[in-house]
């Protein structure tokens, strides 16, 4: 059954259209499977590191204005509003550019991607089936994905307000929409984009861009991040996290 | 009883045969889909137990020793009825992942994906994630955590788990059943009919128990549009000490 379809595929899909071995290449590049980590250091701020935010050109968030000021002032509370200090699960694009890795599963309809970080996952469909429905939201948004060549972009809607998208306060409504791009363009090398569009905070859609490297250890493997508060109401986290 | 036995047996045997599980490309049988415990009465007790507040009765899913008894150790089964009493401390409802072999029979859903060396599980409940390789690498050194490090192998159509790595924290059920540190489980899956997935734990821990024990609890395929859907409980919980007290009236404490 799969060849037939495939071969369909392959009509409607011209990219893919050079050649009957083509349809195989294609296929074997769309395997993102692996444990990876961002390189660099995007997820104590955005804007501070060099080259993450490529659009817009200047290199910063295009807030609107109000929400410029609130920034700011999560900015100055950050050592105790940041989310990700109370063990909430950290959200998207955050996920990817946390220093710890995750690993990328694949089957037949699904992605399934395991963050090291608060054992959080994500299941992204792609056979199409549709978002849930506006007003349900939730803290790692709903993931629908798709492939253009070999490329995985998945879209990413529902997302609970109160998260951030790093350590230095940068943020989002529950209007925030995701479109993430994940490349593998090396074989242990895959290049991750997200656009940011939301209407309430920003003025127009931004894109960062970070590189992720495969962990090609033998036997690497993710373990558990337990987030946990001690007797004296502290959040404890493992000791290779917030460093 | 003896003849009647030996045709149960027959049966059994011949319906297990008779099934043949859908399978993967590479020749192991297909668990993949969501699956949720046939019988929710394990996650409340695995002993059989009554009714009792928040509570609906049930058997038990001890297949072994024979009387479904957990063979706790001289004074372990006071520790067990004296979490009862005090639920605030289940390390569940602090949001922890359950331990296993608990986190394979929560009241809420499970996914099984299978990605060739990697069997995931992924609960619902706590978002909880299991990844066992079956590739045959060895365990982590010094590692101890709620879900411990599981490694696969296949025995023919079932699916072998070693886990170890427990923290020694983890509970067995709502009911305050626990295991303690050194504990070591070996979990066995197996296909019995399209849509079951027969699930086996047996449970080794000697500063715990006076030997191992076994529970089975079936887990039935849940239909193919059903998705997980993601569990807001925050690892470091602690309010559910200010619930009331279990066996209290419904208006009788503070919320």
């Amino acid at each position: 059954m799969i060849r037939p379809a495939l071969a369909l595929l392959l009509v409607t899909v011209p990219a893919w259209a050079q050649a009957p071995s083509a349809a195989k290449s294609a296929k074997d590049a769309q395997d993102l499977r692996g444990i990876w980590q961002a390189k660099g250091n995007a997820y104590r701020n955005l804007e501070a590191e060099r080259g993450v935010i490529v659009d817009p050109a200047s290199g910063k968030i295009p807030y609107r204005a109000e929400a410029r000021s609130l920034a700011d002032r999560n900015f100055q509370a950050r050592t105790t509003a940041d989310p990700l200090l109370v063990c909430f699960q950290p959200g998207v694009p955050r996920a990817t550019l946390l220093p710890e890795p995750f690993q990328i599963f694949q089957h037949q309809d699904r992605v399934v991607i395991v963050y090291q970080h608060v054992h959080a996952y994500r299941v992204i469909f792609t056979d199409g089936r549709p978002h849930y429905d506006d007003g349900i939201e939730f803290y790692m948004g709903d993931s629908r994905g798709r492939w253009e060549g070999n490329t995985l972009v998945v879209d990413a809607t529902n997302f609970k307000p109160e998260n951030w998208l790093d350590a230095a306060g940068h943020f989002h409504s529950n209007k925030l929409h995701v479109v993430e791009r994940y490349t593998r363009t090396a074989p242990e090398v895959m290049r991750y984009e997200a656009t940011m569009e939301d209407p309430e905070v920003f003025q127009r859609p931004w894109t960062i861009r970070v590189q992720l490297a495969l962990h090609s250890e033998p036997n690497f493997q993710l373990i558990e991040h337990e987030c946990d508060r001690d007797a004296q109401g502290v959040y404890r986290h493992p000791p290779q996290f917030l460093k | 009883m003896r003849p009647a036995l030996l045709l149960i047996a027959a049966v059994c045997v011949s319906a297990q045969s008779a099934f043949t599980p859908p399978r993967l490309p590479d020749g192991h049988p297909d668990f993949g889909g969501i699956w949720m415990a046939a019988t929710l009465s394990a996650a409340f007790n695995v002993e059989e137990h009554a009714a009792s507040y928040g509570t609906p009765a049930g058997p038990s899913v001890i297949v072994d020793p024979p009387g479904g008894k957990l063979p706790y150790l001289p004074g372990m089964r006071e520790r067990a009825v004296d979490n009862d009493q005090h639920r605030e401390r289940d390390p569940v409802g602090q949001c922890h992942m359950h331990g296993v072999p608990r986190v394979m029979f929560p009241p809420f859903p499970l996914e099984i994906v299978q990605d060739g060396n990697y069997v995931v599980i992924l609960t619902e409940t706590e978002h909880g994630v299991r990844i066992i390789p079956t590739d045959g690498r060895p365990f982590l050194k010094n590692y101890s955590s709620w879900n411990g490090d599981s490694r696969g192998r296949w025995d023919g159509d079932t699916l072998v788990v070693d886990v170890r790595g427990l923290n020694g924290k983890g509970w067995l059920d709502q009911a305050g059943n626990f295991v303690g540190a050194g504990a070591r489980v070996v979990e066995r899956f197996r296909l019995t009919a399209k849509d079951i997935l027969e699930y086996e734990a047996t449970v080794e821990n000697p500063s715990v128990f006076s030997r191992p024990f076994t529970v089975r609890v079936p887990l039935r395929r849940r239909p193919a549009d059903v998705e997980l859907l993601e569990y807001g409980c925050i690892e470091g919980e602690r309010d559910a000490g200010h619930l009331p007290p279990v066996n209290a009236p419904l208006n009788g404490g503070q919320r």
